[in-house]
């Protein structure tokens, strides 16, 4: 763990990504700081291009766009990290389970991981979003976490069967440690590497379906996020009208967040992996991108 | 073979669960959905004509189990009911309509990136650690983790509204008639550029690195280290030897991707208007088109199910160890 965390800073990507996400996160928490503006309320007139009142224009009904990009990192980063922490907790839990236990267990969890992998991920998440009907940011991070878990379960379940074979594990056996014990802190601290990949690969994909889903109008249109700013821009038609700030403000905060969080996993796979560093560095961060963010 | 037999028979368990979570669905969500479904559509109906509507799109009145059977016979009859946004046209034909343009659009910027990610995967790898291969690694990076609204939107910007090179939607020119006419195809090559554009540059960066790496690993080899020894030139040993064998596991990755052509790319062909599957999807989510999202749904499932199996196929032609198993 902490070899890991000396080989981030060392890693040139892992420092790019990491100072790209820490500056996210700095804007996102210091936003009251940051502007006098209400996100929500009409502080000035309809589409007005950036100039030192509104440093990024305003709305097509006159809200900030500067106070909205700030605020809105704030729901984009807690959808993500929160969707992100359920989608690896499910997956890692019954990636181990099915890896150590073995039998009919791994059966069971095995069939329902390979079912849900499937079946297409987006319009089922399209489908399940409209028949709640605008869903909030916690709602959305809710069906995410519950839908989105089978890539990491077969990974984590792939690795627990070749670390199952370790010496370490064998002994803890012959001691008769319960197996509870041994899957918490014999086989898990092992898997570490490959539950941070899937971790940083679940936020990216969280924020990014967040954000589509509400552009295409299933979200709360009370909140305040980056996936409904590019909703209501696109609803105004800021693009034919020519308010080219309102639409590509969200659009380059997403850019760059999905950047950021894509470097920093690229680098923790390298610094996990020290083999990978010189070839294969991709393989599973490719991997990743194909489970989730490719059905987009 | 009993390998196949065995993904074929989780296959068909994994279509039935899939084909009941479709059915369960939309009965599951709060309200009748029946009522919702005719109250969106705006118009007033008489008690007499709602009976014989709900009659007309499948809805047998009766307990779950029998609803349910009905269901399942229909999936099997390809009678999938009639669209309620488009009524009174058959969810056949509007989802059958909207899968020529899908193929059109989807299947040729899928062959396209996975044509051009390979060779310039190929490329990466042969010439690892140079400018080029940094360029097409960051460049891979960059395009697939940028969300494909924002690709979308900015393309869409760029191109179509601040360079006026481009048509800004549809997939022609709306005044002209669909013929295979030279104006009406030169219409459609033309509306469809933008969206091939943005498809292939969200699919190219998957393809380039999963090619790259596959050549990274097989370049020490030693039958490539025996070829280089042969004297054999470098543009023979990177082809023949190297990313013919390095191909083999990309074509697995090509044929799911073939398999998500049907989904369509939901976002793409919304941000653009094109009249695809995805969009399709899309409108009838919006109106509340139950059976056309069922219909939707169900092409997509079995569409990633056919694809999953040939790879599966693919994987004993191509692996004489798992003819044995």
């Amino acid at each position: 763990m902490k070899s890991l965390i000396a080989g981030l800073v060392r890693n040139r990507k892992a420092l790019v990504g990491m100072i790209i996400l820490l500056i996210i996160v700095l804007i996102a928490l210091a936003a009251p700081l940051l502007t006098e503006y209400n996100p929500a309320a009409r502080v000035g007139r309809p589409h007005q291009p950036p100039s030192a009142d509104h440093w990024l224009g305003t709305t097509r009904i006159g809200q900030d766009v500067f106070a909205r990009l700030i605020y809105g990192a704030r729901t984009s980063l807690a959808v993500g990290f929160g969707a992100g922490l359920l989608i690896t907790v499910l997956g890692t839990a019954l990636g181990i389970i099915a890896g150590y236990r073995g039998g009919k267990t791994d059966e069971v969890i095995s069939f329902f991981t390979n079912m849900v992998l499937v079946v297409p991920n987006l319009p089922l998440l399209l489908v399940l979003a409209s028949f709640i009907g605008q869903a909030s940011p916690l709602v959305i991070a809710v069906i995410l976490g519950f839908t989105s878990w089978a890539w990491g379960a077969r990974v984590t379940r792939a690795e627990t069967l070749s670390v199952k074979q370790k010496d370490f594990v064998k002994s803890a056996e012959m001691m008769g440690e319960p197996r509870w014990r041994i899957m918490t802190f014999e086989i898990f601290p092992n898997l570490i590497s490959i539950v941070g990949i899937n971790f940083i690969g679940s936020v990216i994909f969280a924020i990014i379906t967040e954000a589509t889903l509400e552009f295409l109008g299933l979200g709360d249109p009370k909140t305040v996020s980056w996936g409904m700013m590019l909703y209501n821009a696109q609803k105004a038609s800021a693009l034919s009208v020519g308010a080219w700030w309102d639409i590509l403000t969200p659009c380059f905060a997403l850019a760059l967040l999905g950047i950021g969080l894509s470097l920093l996993n690229f680098a923790v796979d390298e610094i996990a992996n020290p083999r990978l560093r010189t070839g294969n560095s991709m393989s599973r961060w490719s991997a990743l991108i194909r489970s989730g963010e490719g059905r987009l | 073979m009993a390998f196949l037999l065995r993904r074929l028979g989780f296959y068909l368990a994994a279509f039935i669960a899939a084909a009941t979570i479709n059915f369960f669905l939309p009965r599951l969500m709060p309200g009748d959905p029946i009522q919702i479904m005719f109250s969106s559509t705006g118009t007033e109906l008489s008690a007499e004509n709602l009976e014989s509507l709900k009659l007309t799109f499948g809805f047998v009145d009766g307990p779950l189990w029998q609803q349910y059977l009905t269901y399942l016979k229909s999936i099997f009859t390809g009678d999938l009911g009639r669209s309620i946004k488009y009524f009174p046209l058959p969810v056949t034909e509007v989802l059958g309509h909207a899968l020529i343009w899908t193929v059109a659009l989807m299947g040729t910027a899928t062959l396209i990136s996975f044509t051009l990610g390979t060779f310039l995967g190929i490329l990466a790898a042969w010439r690892r650690g140079s400018v080029f291969d940094v360029v097409v690694s960051v460049g891979a990076i960059f395009a697939t983790s940028v969300p494909a609204v924002v690709t979308s939107l900015i393309v869409l910007f760029f191109f179509g509204f601040t360079l006026n090179w481009f048509p800004t939607g549809y997939s022609a020119d709306p005044a002209l008639d669909p013929s295979f006419s030279l104006t009406y195809i030169a219409s459609v090559l033309y509306h469809g550029i933008l969206p091939m554009l943005t498809l292939c540059t969200v699919l190219t960066g998957g393809f380039a690195v999963t090619m790259r790496n596959n050549m990274i690993n097989l370049l020490g080899e030693d039958y490539i280290v025996m070829a280089r020894a042969k004297g054999l030139s470098d543009s023979r040993v990177m082809i023949w030897y190297a990313a013919r064998n390095a191909l083999l596991p990309t074509v697995s990755s090509l044929a799911i991707a073939i398999g998500t052509v049907l989904g369509g790319s939901l976002v793409t062909e919304v941000v653009f208007n094109y009249p695809g599957l995805g969009n399709i999807l899309y409108q009838a989510i919006l109106a509340r088109d139950y059976p056309v999202i069922q219909g939707q749904l169900l092409i997509m499932t079995i569409a990633m199910l056919v694809a999953n199996f040939i790879v599966d196929i693919s994987y004993v032609l191509l692996d004489p160890r798992l003819r044995r198993t």
